[in-house]
């Protein structure tokens, strides 16, 4: 009982993660069609500045967590600035590729102005602990995973759907045209979807600073590949099925990693993706996807 | 230019133009393959043959993106096979007791002949590309791209993890060492002229169309599906084709080649030359290539005017990087932009008469 509780909380947490930036990757994607593969380095920015300020002499885990979080956001509103505002109207593919580009450009700047080494961080690490209930022991980064994404899910459906710039933002992800003959600055609600989309990747960031207690230049880079994987299961562009998809990859791999004997438990990835193609197969939409009319927008 | 209609009229005119178009875009290619074979130095000579890999590998890319528009980021796992798949095959007996003793389906004591293990290598990366593709092409653009990007993560995996048959994270040694350069520019020059064979044919026109206007394409009686799946299978035969040659002329393989590296390395150069045409591909390896190695020279630390430079290791990385973003704002085109070598050319001679 205790095993199986345990392996639930896993997969939630997990899930949880993923969704968290997969949820990222999806608000920008439903609003200006950008496939963002910068965004695991945006997570990298975030965790980097963390360890520059704790290396400076920062002690406070809250205000470390604070600075992850505006690192995150900023490093994504600067990278729109900079690499994606050319490209904005340009088709799907030449974004995706500039992505990739700048992707690469910061892991490898982080290689040659830091270290390929991966680094200690060790100022959030008070996160990680393990807390008792009664019989049960559980991780308390786990739980806090849990609670912190669920609260900012709920947040985030609250802004979508009670502020201006929300209903701009949902409005904008349908038809970006009507949302500007309306008079809101096309700057701004681009702007604003990445400053959400990164802080939510500052977040995840926390966490994996606190599980793993070092950073290292490809920091992101897998997760947001799970969480890419994540927005295609759920249908691209999709808010829910991001948060869905985050959710049931979470749940295929615990129960991968519960159900392959030992020997096998690096193949956990290859089953995991072989899965959720096998997946694709049946829904190539995604589970909450729909057919896009092509004539509209093109994907 | 009336000439130029009567030509794309008749079929055989235009088989016998693209494929006249194929070898004058592989020119470059042969000339400076025979140069670095009779003057280059040894060590030029194996730089020469790693460009030449790279040359392969992007023009087998540029059959599926450059016609069909969709992003691939997986490539890499087709040159991975290819070369494991001759690896397995063509080991002599000694050299696999040492490495693979514990191979299943008998092939630890199994030994084939280059050729054989090559074709042999080329119908099972054949099979993954038509299963992959399968799925593939059914899914829109942006799907695609991360399946493909799913599927690399799954070939490198299995190449990690399945120690008894690829031999894991260490190097895969011993396969025989049977290509040279003359060689390498002989299937170099094959696989120009088919890339291009390809883009000029009726397929991949029809899918080229169906890239800039789906729903135009399909009202057409276009089967977009299909033309993805068949230029998804030729890229990867082609991507398959280069992974063979670079296991025969290295020796030495080894699982993290044939992954993200290789990916970044070969998209800068196709978007860099241009992915819409051949000329692109071959364009953009022949610049990227030396522009690499004078930045690698740099990256090692360097001596200029007697002061030592530190070892910059990432300088690479960002220059590829820097590359792709720079392109892609200003000239999403590439080098070489619609194109190709032999167009540009008669449309040269032709203002000049």
């Amino acid at each position: 009982m205790d095993y199986a509780l345990q392996q639930l909380l896993n997969a939630l947490a997990f899930g949880a993660e993923y969704s968290l930036v997969a949820l990222g990757l999806a608000v920008v994607f439903s609003i200006m069609g950008l496939v963002n593969f910068a965004h695991g380095e945006i997570i990298g920015v975030s965790a980097y500045s963390v360890f520059l300020a704790a290396a400076l002499g920062l002690t406070s885990p809250i205000v470390a967590v604070l600075l992850a979080i505006a690192a995150a956001a900023l490093a994504a509103v600067a990278f729109e600035r900079v690499a994606f505002r050319p490209v904005r109207y340009a088709p799907t593919t030449t974004g995706l590729l500039t992505a990739f580009g700048v992707s690469i450009v910061v892991q490898n700047l982080f290689m040659l102005l830091i270290s390929p080494k991966p680094q200690s961080v060790s100022i959030l690490n008070g996160l990680n602990q393990m807390w008792f209930f009664g019989p049960f022991a559980v991780s308390s980064l786990q739980v806090m995973e849990l609670i912190v994404s669920g609260l900012t899910i709920l947040a985030l459906v609250l802004f979508l759907n009670r502020s201006t710039l929300g209903l701009a933002i949902r409005a904008a992800s349908r038809d970006f045209a009507t949302v500007r003959l309306m008079g809101i600055r096309a700057n701004r609600v681009i702007a604003t979807a990445f400053a959400i989309s990164g802080a939510l990747a500052g977040i995840a960031a926390v966490f994996i600073m606190a599980r793993r207690g070092s950073v290292s230049p490809d920091l992101g880079f897998s997760l947001v590949l799970k969480a890419f994987v994540a927005c295609v299961i759920g249908g691209f562009g999709s808010l829910p099925g991001a948060a869905v998809g985050g959710m049931l990859l979470g749940f295929i791999e615990v129960g991968l990693l519960v159900a392959l004997p030992q020997e096998y438990g690096g193949f956990k990835d290859a089953l995991t993706y072989v899965i959720i193609v096998a997946l694709l197969v049946y829904r190539p939409e995604g589970l909450l996807g729909q057919r896009v009319e092509l004539g509209d927008k093109e994907i | 230019m009336s000439q130029a209609i009567e030509d794309t009229t008749r079929p055989n005119g235009a088989l016998a133009r693209s494929l006249v178009g194929g070898l004058v875009t592989s020119l470059p290619v042969l000339v400076g393959g025979l140069l670095i074979l009779n003057f280059a130095p040894t060590y030029y000579t194996f730089l020469a043959l790693g460009a030449f890999v790279n040359l392969i590998v992007v023009v087998g890319l540029q059959v599926f993106m450059g016609n069909s528009n969709i992003a691939n980021l997986g490539h890499s796992a087709f040159v991975g096979l290819g070369a494991y798949g001759v690896a397995i095959l063509s080991t002599p007996l000694a050299m696999k007791k040492l490495s693979i003793p514990n191979a299943p389906f008998g092939f630890a004591t199994l030994e084939l002949d280059p050729v054989s293990s090559a074709l042999l290598a080329l119908l099972a990366v054949g099979i993954l590309a038509l299963v992959s593709g399968k799925v593939i092409s059914r899914l829109s653009g942006v799907a695609a791209t991360i399946v493909s990007l799913a599927l690399l993560i799954i070939v490198h995996s299995v190449f990690l993890n399945w120690t008894d048959l690829f031999k894991g994270n260490q190097a895969f040694f011993g396969i025989p060492k049977v290509v040279g350069l003359p060689w390498m520019m002989a299937m170099s020059v094959v696989v120009i002229v088919l890339a291009r064979l390809f883009k000029d044919s009726h397929w991949g026109l029809q899918l080229r169309a169906s890239a800039q206007s789906p729903q135009a394409a399909a009202a057409l009686g276009i089967d977009a599906r299909r033309l993805r799946l068949v230029s998804w299978v030729l890229s990867a035969l082609i991507c398959g084709l280069a992974g063979i040659l670079y296991a025969y002329f290295a020796g030495t393989i080894s699982p993290k080649l044939f992954y993200f590296q290789m990916i970044f390395n070969t998209l800068a150069m196709l978007i860099l030359g241009g992915m819409a045409t051949v000329t692109g591909a071959v364009t953009g390896v022949i610049v990227l290539s030396v522009g690499l190695e004078f930045i690698r020279s740099i990256e090692s630390g360097v001596t200029i005017a007697g002061i030592q430079l530190p070892q910059l290791l990432g300088l690479s990385g960002v220059a590829l990087g820097v590359v792709i973003v720079l392109c892609m704002a200003f000239r999403p085109s590439g080098i070489s932009g619609r194109y190709e070598l032999d167009e540009l050319l008669s449309r040269f001679f032709r203002r000049a008469k």
